[in-house]
Parts: C-alpha cells; structure tokens; sequence
C-alpha cells in the first residue's frame, strides 16, 4: 500500500478480560473483512493487548493516540462484564483524546450457556454512550457489522481524526532512512 | 505466580525491558516484575504531572496545570540518529509503537556564550566557533573520520589506531577550542581522559556523529513523543507479544538460591521457579557498588531556551574546560511539541556527574542560560555498577544510567549484560528475521 493512497490510519484497541476473544474478533477483522487488493483510502491499524491484560499492566502508550476502541465481554462469562467499569477507568486514564469512539461488544453468542442477557449489555452501552453489538467471532455473526459501525462513527466525528495531519506528526524510523508524517503502515484497509 | 520460567527480569527500566524483549523474542519464558506501579524505573517519565510532585515530595501539583499533558522524564537523553538503539528499535520492530521528532539545535558553550554545533558544512563555514583557517583544519578532520574504515589501511591515512587522540589533533592542528567541542559536542565525551588513550574508538564516535546528522533532519538526535518513557514500554510490548508475563505494582521479597545459583524469586509469600535473575541495581544493593553520583534538575519553563532560536528541543553542552571542571555539564531541552508539557511549556534538564560537596552549585553556569525558572525538581542519584558477573549465581544486574546524554552507554551495558546471560554477542541478523513478520 502506498503512503498516496491512503488519508488517514486509524487506531483502533481491543481491550476487556482475558479468554473473551479479542484475539480472535481481530483475527476476524484483520482476515475476513478486509480485501488487501481493494484500493485504500482509510487504514485501520489495530491494536491487540498481547495478554497484558491478564495482570493489568498495559502500557499507557497502548492507549496513546488511539481515535477507536472496542471493549469485548463474554455474553457466557458474567465476570467479564462486571470488569467492564474497571476497564472504562483505565480508558480515561490513559486516552489522549477525549471524544473516542467506544464500542461495546458481547462476544460468544454462539454459546449456549449465556449468562448475560442483550438487554443487560444494551443498558450498560446507553449509560455510557457506547455502540452496542453481540457477536460470534466463532461463526462470524455480526462481526463485519461492529466493524463498520465503529469506523463509520469515527470518520463521521469532527476533529477526531482530520486533525492527525502529517505536519503534526512524528517522524516514523525504518531501515530505509526518514520518512516523515508516514501516515499508512500497511495493516488492513476499508471503504 | 507458582509456575517455572526461563528468566525473571525485576525492574522495567530500558534496559531490562530491551533484555526482556530480546529474551522472549530468542524463546525464553520470562516473567517481567516491578515494585512499582508504573513501567519505566528509573527511567520512566512521570505522568500525570501530580505524580512527579510526589515524586519529588514536593507537594500538591498547582491546580492550573493540566496534569495529563505531562510526560518528564527521569533521566533525560536522546537517541543517536545513526546509534545503537535506533538499530535496535528498527530491527526488532519496536519502531512501530513510537514515533520521533528530531531534536532542533546542538548547542556547545564557549567563553560564557551558546553557539551551534555545525550541522553542515554551511553552518560549519558561518559558525564562529572557529576561525578561517581552523574551519579548514577541522572539515578534513571530519573527513576523515567520515570515510574511516578500520578494516582498510588505506582509509587510515597515515595514522596508526594506536595513536593517543591528542597526536591526531596535534596532526591537524587544532586549537583547544575546537578540540573542546569535538571531543564533549561531537565524540560526546563526559571527561578528557580520552586524549591520552588510542584514537580510534574517538575517531569512530565522530564518526557515529557525523553519520547520524541529517538521517531524520537537521540534527544528529531524535527524541520519542510522549517522552522516553515510551521506548521501555515499547520494548515490554515486544517482550509480551512473543509470550512474556507482566506484573506491575509486584513487591520484591527476595531471591532462592540453591548451591550459589538462583533458583526462584518471591513475592506476596508466592516463589517463582527460574534458572536466571536479571534485575536493576535497586533490587540486590548488596551486589553492587557506588561508583559515581549524578546530579540532574529538571526546570519547567514557559519560555524556549534563550539564544536557541526559540527552539522547540535543544541540546546545550558545557565542556569541563570552560568551566574548569572535570566533568561537562548538559542541558536537554524539549517541550509541548514532545506531547511531554502542556501547551507553551518547556522542560529543560541539567545534569552532570557530581565532583563536589555541593552539586547543586555546580550546575550554576547551566541555570545562567536558562532564563526564568517556574519549577525546580533536584535530584542526587548514585551511580551503581555489580560487584557480581553473574557467571556463578545467574543473577544479572544492569548499571546505573550515566550522565551522557545519548543511549550509547546504555547500549553497551546492554550488550555486555546480553553476552554475559547468552554467553554469545547480540546478533541483529538473528532478530531481524524472526521479528519482522509479526504484526497487529
């Protein structure tokens, strides 16, 4: 992918409780709904925890600068989502931009033991001005719909991203030398 | 807790962080520990500002503040272009989670004034560090070293590696001035004793000088956004992508040992398993000793360095000469335009390695250039280095940072440390194959 080719890269976490498939809903994302061949114009850079969150000690610099983040729970694993406050905390603590996007999604619906209810997830979303959705990484329901809805929501979010132009950036080292205000590193693309 | 790893590393400062990533990277099993609720040790950079206040056990933070605009760093420093650590980031792929900003201006004092360090020829033909001729003189030194291949005489030109530093100058007859700021500004020697030992390692520092500048931009350094902080978290995200365990905020209650040689680490009542330690000099101060003390100030201003062009970062150097000291004293100046103040704020350090009762005093001639102060955060550090190899009891442990004001020496203590743990030197080759594919 070229640098001209692409406005702007979005960062975007996936953060919440070890074992609710975030690792997983990105493996989803980053492979299925995104065709490498399809012209860029927007790039979407995500960011995994790298099992950081087991012990909560992700790095503020994991949070720095990120325009979207989707916080997964376990709809099987009611522990999960009574962490999801916790998270929040940490989320403002540490975000660099006031107006992120948050989404919230309730993973596993596949699963047959659920222990909590889409009413339960949708409240919780409200209260917290959040995208709301439930999904199955395992069998792909819903996932391209998160997707879309939280990118859609950051490009139509004045000044959440515009602002990121090159001249304010930093310069981005590689092997090759400088390259300056490098705006697109070549993850997954959309649009 | 209660499981058995390869190594423990206690401490998330730089270079345990690196080790850590270039550990798990090779296949290790590491479980990474702090006492303290923060990534970074010693050098990490303090954010909100209201935790340097405490830090410093100065009190409440002034409410007009905005705290969470902070980043101030510990220790200041930065990267060489073309040095030891920018490699490191490149090839193991941390580069990715960072971004940089080149630092404006070099500044070297002479006779009570700042001037710039010459970034190009232009700047060296109009800079009145030197006169006319000396300009002449000092270019074909640069030249030299420019072009410097050990491994080929004819690149030497005559003169033999062995060779005191001072014979070399006395080749190209330079005056005390330039040989000032080409041994503190350029080949960024703390002290002189350089000048009597073999020329080659200083010709291939100038060398290390030369090659940097104009490889991001103007000047020879490049400094990390959001402060220096980010680079151990960089490199702890490394380290946790390739399957290392992190624990913050994780007290420290001593080590097992079994016939001379570490065998686990315990915590909370809990023991850890491992067959090796590696660990900052705070965690075994029985293993080490004092070598040297540094003093460092950190001054929030709200007004650019005077004399600099109103640059966003500088680098001052004082060379021991002009201010007849042992020891050169630094200041490093970012701002705002690092993500590490709030907007119109500057945070200049001054360190140097202390020589007297009163180290305070001795950065004086550095707070002349200054201008007005609004803050000053004072602070005496020893300087530690292992009194154990670790050969016998596989515990591990990194010096103290230095007062230089670049990572070259942190890089070496690195390396040294990787060799001692591996028994092999660091090799780029094996990190840049298995690093690159990874990705999020």
């Amino acid at each position: 992918m070229e640098d001209d080719d692409c406005l702007t890269t979005l960062k975007i976490l996936i953060i919440g409780e070890s074992g609710v498939g975030k690792s997983s809903l990105l493996l989803r994302f980053t492979d299925d709904t995104f065709d490498p061949e399809q012209a860029a114009t927007i790039g979407v850079d995500f960011k995994d925890t790298a099992g950081q969150e087991r012990f909560r000690t992700l790095t503020p610099s994991y949070y720095r600068g990120a325009q979207g983040v989707i916080l997964v729970y376990d709809v099987s694993n009611s522990q999960t989502f009574h962490k999801l406050d916790q998270w929040l905390n940490e989320l403002d603590t540490y975000s660099t931009k006031s107006d992120i996007v948050k989404m919230l999604v309730g993973n596993k619906i596949d699963k047959e033991k659920r222990e909590i209810t889409r009413d339960q997830g949708l409240k919780f979303a409200r209260k917290h001005s959040m995208l709301f959705i439930e999904c199955s990484a395992k069998t792909r329901d819903g996932v391209q719909c998160a997707f879309e809805e939280l990118v859609e929501k950051i490009i139509q979010t004045p000044g959440l991203w515009e602002s990121d132009s090159k001249s304010s950036r930093g310069i981005v080292m590689s092997a090759g030398g400088s390259q300056a205000g490098q705006g697109c590193s070549g993850y997954c693309s959309v649009l | 807790m209660d499981e058995k790893y390869d190594v423990i590393v206690l401490g998330t400062g730089l270079k345990e962080c690196v080790l850590s990533g270039l550990l798990s990277v090779s296949g290790k099993k590491v479980l990474h520990m702090d006492r303290n609720s923060y990534y970074g040790g010693e050098s990490a950079s303090m954010t909100p500002l209201a935790d340097l206040y405490k830090h410093f056990n100065k009190g409440e933070c002034p409410e007009n503040y905005k705290g969470k605009d902070w980043n101030v760093d510990l220790i200041p420093k930065f990267l060489m272009a073309n040095g030891q650590l920018v490699k490191l980031l490149i090839h193991s792929g941390v580069t990715r989670y960072l971004e940089f900003k080149c630092i404006e201006g070099s500044y070297v004092y002479k006779k009570g004034k700042i001037n710039k360090v010459p970034s190009n020829e232009k700047e060296a033909l109009s800079s009145p560090l030197m006169g006319m001729f000396e300009k002449r003189r000092f270019a074909s030194l640069l030249k030299f070293c420019d072009e410097l291949d050990e491994n080929n005489p004819a690149t030497l030109k005559g003169i033999d590696p062995n060779q005191t530093m001072r014979d070399v100058f006395e080749k190209y007859n330079l005056d005390q001035g330039t040989r000032d700021f080409t041994g503190h500004a350029i080949a960024l020697y703390t002290e002189d004793s350089y000048m009597d030992k073999p020329c080659l390692p200083t010709l291939k520092k100038i060398q290390l000088y030369t090659q940097s500048l104009g490889r991001y931009g103007k000047s020879s350094y490049l400094y990390p956004l959001y402060g220096l902080g980010e680079l151990p978290q960089g490199f702890a995200r490394l380290s946790a992508i390739y399957g290392g365990t992190y624990m913050l905020n994780k007290p420290f209650e001593g080590v097992t040992m079994e016939g001379g040689k570490v065998t686990g680490v315990t915590s909370e009542g809990e023991t850890a398993q491992c067959d090796m330690v590696i660990a900052d000099p705070s965690y075994f101060p029985d293993k080490v000793k004092v070598v040297g003390k540094v003093v460092r100030c950190i001054c929030i201003l709200n007004h650019p360095v005077p004399n600099t062009s109103d640059a966003q970062s500088t680098q001052i150097i004082i060379p021991q000469n002009q201010v007849s000291r042992n020891y050169d004293i630094y200041v490093s100046c970012v701002s705002f335009a690092h993500n590490v103040a709030e907007k119109g704020y500057y945070i200049a350090t001054v360190s140097t390695t202390v020589e007297t009762d009163d180290p305070e005093s001795e950065l004086e001639p550095a707070f002349k250039l200054l201008g007005p102060v609004k803050e000053k955060f004072l602070s005496i550090s020893d300087i530690y280095e292992p009194t154990d190899d670790g050969s016998e009891s596989k515990i591990f442990i990194s010096s103290s940072f230095d007062a230089t004001t670049h990572f070259e020496t942190t890089c070496d203590d690195i390396n040294k440390l990787y060799e001692r743990i591996m028994g092999e030197p660091f090799d780029f080759s094996k990190i840049q194959s298995t690093v690159d594919p990874v990705d999020n």
